[in-house]
């Protein structure tokens, strides 16, 4: 064996190793006390009536989320991107500041907006909007703390795309629109995907910022962090894991997805495991006739 | 820094260290829950220090950690070597004895193991402009209602079992002078005000703190909430008001030491001898100028140093059946608290 081929060991067991003690280990270790009771048990402790409806409120919650960040994030990417104005090197720059700042802060300054004192608190309980302690609230919390990751995966790929291939399209007669659709869109997609369920998995575990900004009531404003919190503070470990436990699961499947949909046409998973002859990702613009 | 001078402070050090395992300084190690925070840096430890040194001759050095209850229950459970636990919740100190770390069964000292007390009590904005008296006020539509959420808050069990209970004296009182309702109705009752009430709730902190922030920050009319909470508050000119219910909860707040840490330090004389020392008059004094209630005053009233008159229907956690039931009975699956919220979510 050569001392190249040793590197590459050592260095390929570092990486499994590091993986395995960081995510693998605690996610089998979470997976085997949800499951110790039982199926039965893991199925009774998630289908309770508080914490169903906290399971279905997050996942409301992050789905709205999700569309919306889609949208803004991606006329965001694509304004930060293709325009020159001034300040743009500025707002570039505050996009990444909900990765740098504390979620318990971002609940404290949606509080700070929104509190029943503020200007726009005042004003927005005078039209009968709730936003603060409310659904809304929840909604916002989430935006703000997952707003990166559209704009910061698409940039990139928004950033490589060649302008040629649009205005080929564009003179050979396509509108703006369906160039935009046809070209533009197919071609940063894996970006977009990567955004989109990064988004919606990071929603789905938001806890700091949103126990500040919901109401928590029980059935009413409780998202499934805020309950799993609520159980382990009641010593009832097995229900907070097995909500846990869910959570972690539809994450799980989402983020095989993403990965099953970004692969580059090269190095797809096994057959078995597809469900379709061309993913995604292979559309490429030049296909499109 | 030079290696020789690195070597000279490695040395104090050593000697140092040296001179505390030979027994000069004894350290004891205090986990508490963070509402009496005050009294204990402030008066209860040093005291304590003085008097031990006075004693015995020794330094004490206490490290004391701060935090909510039931999380300074589970670091404890978890391997936090506390040698005293002072805690808002007898049920937490349960747990950490059915852990096996305290062998002893904690209620057999002096007040039964409590050493601090208050009363559940309701908060209103200055001036009351909602003229809230009691708690039938709370559940008039458009009053705004705060309290933690009991799951995770103790101080938001003692606040829903004070609701509870009562509703069953109000009960008793509307059933007029010597008539007594059946256990069916009063119960009945008190469930429709705890529903009536939680109805009026919009936002349910994680603690009690975070449940007075909520309430400074300008949200709701009224929050319910330790007495002992509020009083240092208003005494500090925040512009709200205290407004203590002829109905009730006493609450006590235990202390224990905890078996297998301190036999594990060697520091059982000094644990005992702290705990001991949290029913002294210094300490009681300590708390309350923080505002809590002298231990003995509900049991035995004349030993009231206190100008904080007693509610007229006082009632105890032992009334209402002791913890183990009155917890099932409110907070269990089928829990009147528990239904409560589920009926209300589902408009019923």
């Amino acid at each position: 064996m050569t001392t190249h081929r040793l590197l590459q060991l050592a260095l390929r067991s570092a990486a499994v190793g590091y993986v395995a003690l960081l995510i693998l280990f605690p996610l089998v270790a979470i997976a085997h006390q949800s499951f110790t009771g039982g199926i039965d048990h893991f199925i009774q402790d998630i289908s309770t009536p508080q914490a169903s409806s906290a399971l279905i409120l997050t996942l409301e919650a992050a789905f709205i989320t999700t569309v919306i960040n889609a949208l803004f994030g991606t006329l965001s990417a694509i304004v930060l991107v293709r325009y020159e104005f001034p300040g743009r090197w500025f707002l570039n720059a505050l996009v990444d500041l909900p990765f740098a700042i504390p979620t318990l802060v971002t609940g404290l300054m949606i509080a700070a907006i929104y509190g029943p004192t503020t200007i726009l608190g005042t004003w927005l309980q005078q039209g009968g909007v709730s936003v603060l302690y409310d659904k809304p609230g929840i909604v916002l919390a989430m935006l703000f703390v997952t707003m990166p990751f559209t704009i910061r995966s698409l940039q990139p790929v928004l950033m490589e795309l060649e302008r040629d291939q649009e205005e080929a399209a564009f003179s050979l007669g396509a509108s703006p629109w369906t160039t935009f659709w046809k070209v533009t869109v197919p071609s940063v997609l894996p970006g977009l995907l990567t955004g989109v369920f990064l988004t919606f998995v990071r929603a789905l575990g938001e806890f700091g910022s949103i126990v500040i900004v919901a109401g928590n009531i029980p059935m009413k404003t409780q998202v499934a962090s805020v309950y799993v919190y609520g159980e382990i503070e009641s010593y009832n470990p097995q229900g907070a894991t097995s909500v846990s436990v869910f959570i972690l699961l539809i994450s799980f499947l989402v983020l095989v997805l993403l990965e099953r949909l970004t692969r580059p046409p090269g190095e797809r998973l096994p057959r078995w495991f597809r469900w379709s002859k061309q993913p995604l990702s292979m559309i490429r613009p030049s296909e499109i006739g | 820094m030079g290696a020789s001078s690195l070597f000279a402070l490695l040395l104090a050090w050593i000697i140092f260290s040296g001179s505390v395992l030979a027994g000069e300084t004894r350290e004891l190690t205090l986990a508490a829950y963070s509402v009496p925070k005050e009294a204990y840096e402030r008066t209860i430890i040093p005291a304590f220090q003085r008097q031990w040194k006075q004693r015995t001759g020794q330094e004490v050095r206490i490290r004391s950690s701060y935090g909510a209850s039931g999380a300074q229950t589970r670091a404890i459970i978890g391997g936090f070597d506390a040698d005293v636990a002072v805690l808002s919740l007898e049920g937490d100190l349960d747990q950490i004895a059915k852990a096996g770390l305290i062998s002893h069964d904690w209620r057999t000292g002096p007040h039964k193991g409590m050493v601090s007390a208050s009363v559940v009590a309701l908060g209103v904005r200055k001036g009351n402009p909602k003229g809230i008296k009691g708690w039938e006020d709370l559940a008039r539509p458009g009053v705004e209602v705060l309290y933690p959420n009991p799951k995770t808050s103790g101080g938001a069990m003692w606040d829903v079992v004070a609701i509870y209970g009562a509703g069953l004296k109000l009960a008793e009182q509307q059933a007029g002078a010597g008539k007594k309702p059946s256990a069916e109705s009063a119960e009945a009752f008190a469930t429709s005000l705890l529903k009536r009430i939680q109805k009026n709730v919009k936002v349910m902190d994680k603690s009690g703190r975070e449940s007075v922030t909520t309430f400074e920050r300008g949200v709701g009319d009224v929050i319910v909430t330790y007495e002992n909470e509020l009083l240092p508050r208003i005494k500090s000119h925040r512009p709200y008001e205290l407004i203590v219910p002829q109905e009730t909860v006493w609450i006590e707040n235990p202390a224990s030491i905890i078996d297998k840490h301190v036999d594990r330090h060697h520091v059982r004389d000094v644990a005992e001898a702290f705990v001991a020392f949290l029913h002294s008059e210094e300490a009681q004094a300590a708390f309350t100028e923080l505002g809590f209630r002298p231990i003995g005053q509900a049991t035995a009233p004349t030993s009231a140093g206190t100008a904080l008159p007693l509610p007229n229907r006082l009632f105890t956690i032992a009334d209402l059946g002791g913890w183990e039931t009155i917890s099932t009975k409110l907070f269990g699956p089928h829990g009147a608290w528990t239904t409560t919220v589920e009926d209300l979510a589902r408009g019923k």
